[in-house]
């Protein structure tokens, strides 16, 4: 969850990229870390096996100015998408204020799209939370492959919670809809941080020590 | 576990960094959270406190899914000895630790001596900042979001030559 430290007056968001493997998480940071403004991007690190297949994670600093008189930090993971590293994903998920849904749209990957979120909102449920409460939007990557299922399909399967979500088309390794997607979470993680820290559901007073 | 530090809970933790690394003679430390953010460091001359938080907090959670898998509950201390630097990582609480890196010229018993004492300091701060709540600083601090749709920009196309 969000950190906010007064004497630097900084702020730590953290927003993780999630989904079945090779559907393009690590490509998202990639791009992001080759697109995005020099002054806002720290270095792209990948804990990655031989093969580069994410085995950790993938993490990359980002730094906004967006909230006045504050530093906004992001830190942003994505988690192996591999069935096997579910232990690994529960670790990189901790904390996260945030969640990048991506999938693969090509028609034979529905089956580990479905079983990949289903164990998100497992795993967001283990640590104490739910999608019901913490700020996700989904991406539905390689849209450029002739082989892929239309979006409302893809918003059927995926996007039909009670609520439903922001969801981008996109083409990752060309950068299309990639920087729609991160600004969509990392608008959404604020609203949600400014809703906690000032919002309505203040903690009772005698609680506070100023 | 959310943290909202005070300036008061950063200088106290800052003060117990710094004296560890007087007393252990080590290069630089950290303290971070389950989630790798850093909550404060001293002495980090070249690393990125960001990446160094990430990865120690990583690694601190696999060893402890070790510790688990071997039915020890946690392994509260974990050191990486290399020929010239080393890192020792130790256990805070549940969401925090402290990450020591020092170099050949220092010794690993001492840092293993200091590291555990200073991590109990560091765990008094963090509950007198749970204590405090999410709030303690809300009066004087209003977060006002910025107007512009895009949190993240583009970087700009280098300039044509003419």
């Amino acid at each position: 969850m969000a950190f906010i430290n007064y004497g630097s007056r900084e702020i730590q968001l953290k927003i993780v990229y999630y989904g079945p493997g090779l559907c393009g998480k690590t490509t998202n940071l990639q791009i992001i870390h080759e697109m995005i403004s020099p002054q806002s991007k720290g270095d792209l690190t990948s804990l990655a096996t031989a093969q580069d297949r994410t085995l950790f994670f993938d993490f990359m600093p980002l730094v906004a100015d967006v909230i006045a008189g504050f530093k906004t930090r992001f830190q942003m993971y994505t988690v192996p998408g591999q069935v096997m590293y579910n232990m690994t994903r529960r670790l990189v998920l901790r904390g996260a204020d945030g969640v990048v849904f991506v999938a693969d749209s090509q028609w034979p990957k529905m089956e580990e799209n479905v079983e990949s979120f289903a164990n998100l909102e497992e795993n967001v449920r283990l640590q104490g939370d739910s999608l019901d409460t913490l700020p996700y939007v989904l991406q539905y990557n390689k849209r450029d492959l002739n082989d892929v299922a239309p979006r409302n399909y893809l918003e059927f399967l995926l996007n039909n919670r009670a609520e439903r979500q922001l969801s981008f088309e996109s083409t990752a390794t060309r950068g299309e809809g990639v920087f729609e997607t991160l600004n969509a979470v990392a608008r959404l993680v604020l609203d949600r941080f400014i809703t906690t820290h000032t919002g309505r559901e203040r903690q009772p007073r005698e609680l506070v020590l100023v | 576990m959310a943290y909202t530090l005070t300036p008061q809970h950063v200088d106290k933790l800052h003060r117990i960094l710094d004296d560890l690394l007087v007393q252990s003679e080590a290069e630089g430390c950290l303290v971070c959270d389950q989630a790798g953010h850093v909550l404060d460091h001293a002495g980090l001359a070249t690393q990125s406190p960001q990446l160094l938080s990430a990865l120690g907090a990583g690694v601190f959670a696999a060893t402890g899914e070790l510790a688990r898998l071997l039915g020890e509950g946690e392994f509260s201390i974990v050191l990486h000895e290399g020929n010239r630097k080393s890192i020792l990582m130790c256990a805070v609480s549940e969401e925090a630790l402290i990450t020591v890196i020092f170099s050949d010229s220092a010794s690993v018993g001492i840092v293993k001596l200091y590291a555990p004492t200073a991590a109990a300091s560091v765990r008094g701060v963090l509950e007198e900042a749970r204590e405090a709540g999410i709030y303690a600083e809300s009066e004087t601090a209003a977060f006002v979001l910025s107007d512009s749709d895009a949190v993240f920009k583009l970087a700009e196309p280098a300039a044509v030559p003419s």
